[in-house]
């Protein structure tokens, strides 16, 4: 069976078409299929933009109001999947088994976070699919002009919307 | 008091390859044509350290108007980085001062851009270190914090780039002047908060929050194997002068204790 498709599409950048990994990291591809499929990616932004480093989103409305989310999953960085470049990985807190529905997309390898250790600061970061097409959208993103907004910093000056996210 | 700000994940990261012996980081110089001493002696040890690598953790520059700026003070301190970082890795993250550092300058000179707060990670014989200017971890400094928030907008900084170079010289000269003003009225300034930084350690899985901007250069113990390293600002004409990098020296048989310490110019 084919691993499942999704396509984000960003409001005046283009379309990413992502392949997630449903045999390696079963718990993040349901998890991620769910908040697709509820609509919960749906005008939300990529809200933390680092180039060289990852971009992150799927938590913050524009306005940087942040979303209602449902319960955190299991880290699945131990599946063998590395952070390299135009892989998505399951954003967290500290505590390695807290993502919901944010994400980032690494722009690129980042071995350093990839899994060491069953612990508190070995298990890093799950990835569970890579960027299939759009890469070029992807490398848009990373290029925007970022600053600081409240207590966050990076953020875009022009908001980079998920106008949709759609399972194929 | 406001919420401490949670540090962001993921956190950039630099892992140091295993052949660096030594690693200096520096912070604060405020280079500025009218301190030729101060330029010497960065010059000087630009020219000659022996260090694997350099990071720079802002405040390089007492102020920087934005990388168009050609003057000759400029240039000089560009030649200065340029040829450093063709000896070894430079980085360079954006302090107070220089926060209008960008790519132009950084592909001039080859020095390579770091986020703040961004991992030194060292290796299996070294500490994992955060590298942070410092400015925002401030809590206190409520007036600095806002005037951060606002030159830190993308919007802002766009609207003074596109100023003619003279006009954004004199807004610089007149937050120099108020700066100055500022240190006569304040005995005590803000300084990083404790609670802040140990969260920031505990989150980043590091034992070393090494930073500058509060010139006041000194090491705190924060408990749980935790320490906070905090940089000297750099003045040739101070009585002493204040000139010091800090140092990473990788431990090896001959030397098993070695580790963080402080190296006074002349002996850097």
């Amino acid at each position: 069976m084919s691993n499942p498709q999704v396509e984000l599409h960003i409001l005046d950048h283009g379309v990413i078409t992502l392949e997630l990994d449903a045999e390696k990291a079963p718990k993040c591809t349901e998890n991620f299929l769910h908040y697709v499929n509820k609509g919960h990616y749906d005008k939300t932004i990529f809200h933390r933009v680092i180039p060289g480093f990852m971009v992150q989103g799927g938590g913050f409305e524009p306005g940087m109001s942040q979303k209602e989310c449902d319960e955190p999953i299991e880290n699945e960085a131990n599946n063998g999947l590395k952070n390299d470049h135009y892989t998505i990985a399951m954003a967290r807190t500290s505590d390695p088994h807290s993502a919901t529905a944010q994400f980032f997309i690494n722009v690129a390898n980042n071995d350093f976070l990839n899994h060491k250790a069953p612990s508190m600061q070995g298990w890093g970061y799950a990835v569970f699919g890579k960027v299939v097409s759009g890469n070029d959208v992807v490398d848009k993103i990373a290029a925007v002009k970022t600053g600081r907004k409240g207590f966050h910093d990076d953020v875009p000056k022009e908001d980079v919307v998920i106008e949709k996210a759609v399972a194929l | 008091m406001s919420t401490p700000p949670l540090l962001p994940q993921p956190v950039p990261c630099v892992q140091a390859p295993a052949h660096w012996q030594r690693v200096d980081f520096m912070s604060d110089l405020h280079l500025d044509a009218s301190e030729a001493a101060t330029f010497d002696a960065w010059a000087h040890y630009m020219a000659h350290t022996p260090a694997d690598a350099l990071f720079i953790l802002g405040d390089l520059f007492e102020v920087w108007v934005g990388d168009d700026n050609q003057d000759p003070f400029a240039l000089q301190c560009m030649a200065v980085l340029k040829a450093t970082a063709q000896r070894m890795p430079v980085y360079f993250m954006c302090g107070n001062r220089d926060f209008l550092v960008g790519a132009a300058l950084l592909n001039a000179t080859g020095m390579q851009g770091l986020n703040d707060p961004t991992v030194l990670d060292l290796g299996a014989t070294g500490p994992r270190i955060l590298l942070s200017h410092g400015d925002a971890l401030c809590l206190d400094d409520h007036d600095y914090l806002t005037f951060r928030a606002q030159v830190r907008q993308p919007e802002w900084q766009a609207a003074f780039l596109a100023k003619p170079l003279a006009e954004r010289q004199a807004y610089a000269r007149s937050i120099r002047q108020q700066s100055e003003a500022r240190k006569q009225t304040h005995t005590d300034y803000a300084d990083v908060d404790t609670t802040t930084a140990r969260a920031w350690l505990t989150a980043s899985d590091t034992q070393v929050l090494l930073h500058g901007h509060t010139h006041k250069p000194a090491t705190h113990d924060l408990g749980h194997g935790l320490s906070r390293w905090v940089l000297s600002d750099w003045h040739a004409t101070s009585q002493p002068p204040r000139l010091e990098v800090l140092s990473w020296l990788r431990q090896n048989e001959q030397n098993p204790t070695r580790g963080l310490c402080r190296l006074p110019l002349e002996q850097a």
